[in-house]
């Protein structure tokens, strides 16, 4: 429960520490556009980590993630002044994060190569010596649910990881997607219907 | 509430994104509705499992420092830019700046003057006014024999030796260095200073007048209490000399539009004609006439003064 909560908060980051928890968003927005680079470091701990998941989601590829999330917050710091006023900086990260991805999506199809999971290491559980049975359902788990998402096509694979891992709002969704309220709608149960197929036996279990 | 009407907002209700009133109703059909629940713990259910996903990710340590030397570097690419495109376009609006070019320029010219100034000092003193050296050099002495040669016959057959009241005079001047000193350190100083020479024909007009200037006091220091004839050999000759300059040299400020050179000269010129038409052997109350109108007009002064 420890990490679902860390998992669909956004606000309080692991790692971060007690004194970036006072610092409201909007306070680290205005004072890293004043030039302040520690404002700047606060706001990359409380959303590197939701940055690199959904990067990672969309893209799974470990390494990738993590060049993507780097480019996604050199970004956001160039065009943090852009941010309009009451906007939510969660939402416009991730919307930052969702064209840095399918930029690097767009130019791997343009290079003929297939995305693919990398789970090859996640199916290595040889090496790792006997563990509960929980603990390779879980493996497991997390190898069927990535590749579930990785065969979403891009629109739903978006919608269904903002709503389901990210907790985001039909509202948040679509301002960063840009979709319309009912195609995201839409969608959203789509990949629903898709993913359930895939890890129904695992429900039921 | 029908199972299809709440079929259809389940999932806006697991998600949270269903009506208060619509959510009302929903849970109410829940409680009384088991193949409706059924279908909501299906939801919950994948819910619990999608909440278990553990991409198994961790921020590298170094990822912040990557970060933070791009935004860094970029900030700093984006100032230098900004500075001189900025730069750039002050520079179509404002005028040249010289700055230190124009002050070193200065400074030089400053320099420059000033070593001038000591150099013309310098050579003032190793070639001091005639009426300050010594004898051969002295305007009262007799002329040389190149002024010798330029004057009439008649007048240089006529040049005496240099007369007593003049060697008087010239001794007089030469027995007062403090005097002279002093005055040419009027001329010198304040009156004719070389940096007030802004060109050579300044100072050649500088140069005459201070020659004029030292001939009407040794006319105005001749002692005509006597009726008796005075030598004044000697000034008319350089009274001639100096009225051939004095014209040449009023022509030119004239044209040169030096109006306060113009009159100086001017007001000099009557003075030079009356010495020079003097005869060698001159008549005490002519002598006496020219010195009190030396005194009266004050035309020392007048030089002095330019």
């Amino acid at each position: 429960m420890k990490r679902l909560a860390q998992e669909l908060s956004l606000e309080g980051q692991p790692g971060a520490f007690a004194g970036s928890l006072m610092n409201s968003s909007a306070d680290l927005v205005a004072r890293a556009c004043q030039g302040d680079q520690e404002a700047f470091r606060l706001i990359f701990e409380r959303y590197s980590r939701p940055i690199i998941s959904f990067i990672y989601d969309l893209v799974g590829d470990r390494e990738l993630a993590e060049d993507l999330t780097q480019e996604t917050f050199v970004r956001a710091h160039r065009g943090l002044k852009a941010l309009r006023e009451g906007a939510k900086l969660s939402t416009w990260l991730f919307g930052i994060a969702k064209n840095v991805a399918r930029e690097s999506l767009r130019s791997r199809m343009r290079h003929q190569q297939r995305v693919e999971l990398d789970d090859a290491a996640v199916l290595d559980l040889s090496d790792r010596g006997p563990a509960p049975v929980d603990q390779l359902l879980d493996r497991e788990l997390n190898v069927v649910i990535r590749r579930s998402l990785a065969a979403l096509d891009d629109d739903k694979r978006v919608v269904f990881t903002l709503k389901i891992f990210h907790q985001c709002s039909y509202e948040e969704i679509a301002e960063i997607t840009g979709f319309s309220i009912p195609k995201l709608k839409t969608d959203l149960h789509r990949a629903r219907v898709e993913m359930r197929r895939r890890i129904g036996p695992y429900v039921r279990v | 509430m029908k199972c299809n009407d709440c079929l259809n907002l389940l999932e806006q209700y697991v998600d949270g994104e269903a009506p208060e009133r619509d959510a009302e109703q929903v849970s109410a059909h829940l409680i009384t509705c088991a193949d409706c629940a059924r279908e909501f713990e299906t939801f919950t259910g994948e819910q619990e499992i999608y909440a278990r996903y553990d991409r198994e990710l961790e921020i590298p340590q170094s990822m912040w420092g990557i970060v933070a030397a791009r935004t860094v570097e970029h900030s700093a690419s984006e100032a230098r830019s900004r500075s001189g495109s900025r730069q750039w376009f002050a520079g179509l609006f404002t005028l040249p700046r010289f700055g230190f070019a124009f002050s070193s320029a200065m400074a030089v010219l400053i320099v420059a003057a000033a070593l001038g100034v000591i150099y013309l000092r310098n050579h003032k003193e190793l070639n001091p006014p005639l009426i300050a050296g010594g004898n051969n050099a002295n305007p009262l002495s007799p002329p040389t024999k190149t002024t010798e040669e330029t004057n009439p016959p008649a007048i240089e057959t006529s040049t005496p030796p240099i007369s007593p009241r003049a060697m008087e005079a010239k001794t007089s001047k030469s027995n007062q260095p403090a005097r002279k000193k002093s005055v040419a350190g009027d001329q010198g100083g304040v009156l004719f200073t070389d940096a007030a020479y802004t060109d050579i024909e300044d100072r050649d007009t500088a140069s005459h007048l201070e020659k004029a200037q030292d001939l009407l006091i040794s006319i105005r220091n001749i002692k005509s209490d006597d009726d008796e004839e005075i030598d004044v050999t000697y000034e008319k000759s350089e009274s001639r000399r100096l009225l051939n300059e004095n014209i040449v040299l009023r022509r030119d400020a004239e044209m040169a539009g030096k109006f306060p050179a113009k009159s100086v000269l001017g007001s000099l010129e009557p003075f030079l004609i009356d010495i020079a038409n003097l005869p060698d052997k001159a008549p005490a109350p002519d002598v006496r006439q020219i010195k009190d109108r030396v005194q009266k007009t004050e035309i020392v002064a007048e030089l002095r003064s330019y």
